[in-house]
């Protein structure tokens, strides 16, 4: 049966809360949350199984690296550069892929921007925007990411939790009523103790994690406010637009497996 | 890991850091070589988007001199090599960046940079 899961109550400064609520807390269960995430989620791969060869991406919030090593069929046609706040995590992902090859990783922020603009071919940020506690600072990593790939081409793709969780779930978002905004959460992380220890009274710990699981549409809204932020029209390319007009279209937004995702790609009229 | 294809990407981007921020400059580095798989149609994809100035005077600053002032026209097997080998063999595992322009050091350990700011250092 799914758990409800305890509303949060975000307050004080949000960098000083997310550090104590999710980024202190990645760094402690880094090696027991690794081992539970190993499967790619299959629109992620497909969306990196057609990138041309030759491109380079950042993975914004890479977490244990999941992503570093795809195409799995073409390896080493892409790079994925990793980028994660939590140190312990990185040094997880240096192996991702558990070929011989090592990943290329950055200990920084999703908010701050450490990479000179447009830099990047395509862009993921899986699983990671909805541990921003505020609806500025969710806007501000999208805005970043926009920033981070080619204005003319770059493509994006993002992933966050669902308040519309699916039947495998373990967790369930207490809601009433017509849900248009999202919900703050915290979704606790149930370390076991080690296998093999003596101790018989080892106890399991219990580590909440902030989120904020997104409503329906509610992640295809803040992208047009980043767009909008960064004054980027949102639709198709116009047919003869005007010299220097820039903007984004929507190329796929949905729900999978109690994620709401989005792909997005970058156009500049020449 | 620094290899020089992600110190290609990374500027500086302290608050009010906007122009000559990058390349930034390595300092007290320790390098490690290790051999990574020969791809060169990713190295011919990826040719087009590399600031070429930045990556030959940071490899030559790290000893190497393989690579050409320009890149060629021709992009022969010997070339591609070098540039396979300056891009993704050579592992900077300690040591530091510095901005060029504001004199921020961004420190390296265990082949992972930090490019973590301080809030107010950010714009």
């Amino acid at each position: 049966m799914p758990k409800d899961v305890a509303l949060a109550v975000v307050d004080g400064d949000p960098e000083a809360y997310e550090t104590d609520n999710v980024h202190i807390i990645y760094d402690e269960i880094a090696s027991h949350f690794s081992s539970t995430r190993y499967k790619p989620w299959p629109i992620i791969a497909n969306f990196l199984d057609n990138l041309p060869t030759g491109w380079v991406g950042l993975d914004a919030g890479t977490g244990n690296g999941k992503y570093l090593s795809l195409p799995a069929n073409r390896p080493g046609d892409l790079w994925t550069i990793g980028m994660d706040r939590s140190l312990n995590l990185l040094k997880i992902a240096k192996q991702a892929g558990g070929t011989n090859t090592l990943r290329e990783l950055v200990l920084g922020n999703v908010l701050h921007n450490c990479w000179r603009a447009g830099a990047f071919d395509y862009a993921i940020s899986i699983a990671t925007i909805h541990h921003l506690s505020t609806e500025e600072r969710r806007i501000l990593a999208i805005q970043r990411l926009l920033e981070a790939v080619s204005p003319n081409y770059g493509r994006v793709l993002i992933y966050v939790w669902a308040i519309e969780q699916d039947e495998l779930s373990k967790r369930r978002v207490p809601t009433s009523g017509n849900v248009t905004t999202g919900k703050d959460v915290m979704v606790p992380w149930v370390q076991q103790p080690a296998l093999n220890s003596v101790s018989h009274d080892a106890q399991q710990r219990v580590h909440n994690r902030y989120y904020h699981m997104f409503a329906k549409g509610e992640l295809q809204s803040l992208v047009r406010q980043a767009a909008d932020n960064l004054q980027l029209e949102v639709g198709a390319v116009p047919e003869n637009g005007k010299l220097g007009r820039r903007g984004i279209e929507i190329v796929q937004d949905g729900w999978e497996r109690s994620n709401y995702y989005t792909e997005l790609r970058c156009w500049k009229c020449s | 890991m620094v290899r020089l294809i992600t110190h290609n990407l990374l500027a500086c981007h302290v608050k009010g850091c906007t122009s000559n921020n990058f390349p930034l400059q390595f300092q007290d580095v320790s390098i490690e070589i290790r051999e990574a798989e020969f791809n060169p149609d990713f190295l011919r994809g990826f040719i087009p988007k590399i600031e070429w100035k930045a990556l030959v005077d940071t490899a030559r600053q790290l000893g190497d001199t393989s690579l050409p002032l320009e890149p060629p026209e021709m992009l022969d097997d010997e070339f591609l090599k070098n540039l396979h080998h300056v891009l993704l063999e050579v592992h900077v595992e300690e040591g530091a960046m510095i901005c060029p322009n504001c004199n921020h050091r961004y420190p390296i350990s265990n082949g992972i940079p930090n490019m973590l700011l301080a809030e107010h250092e950010i714009a």
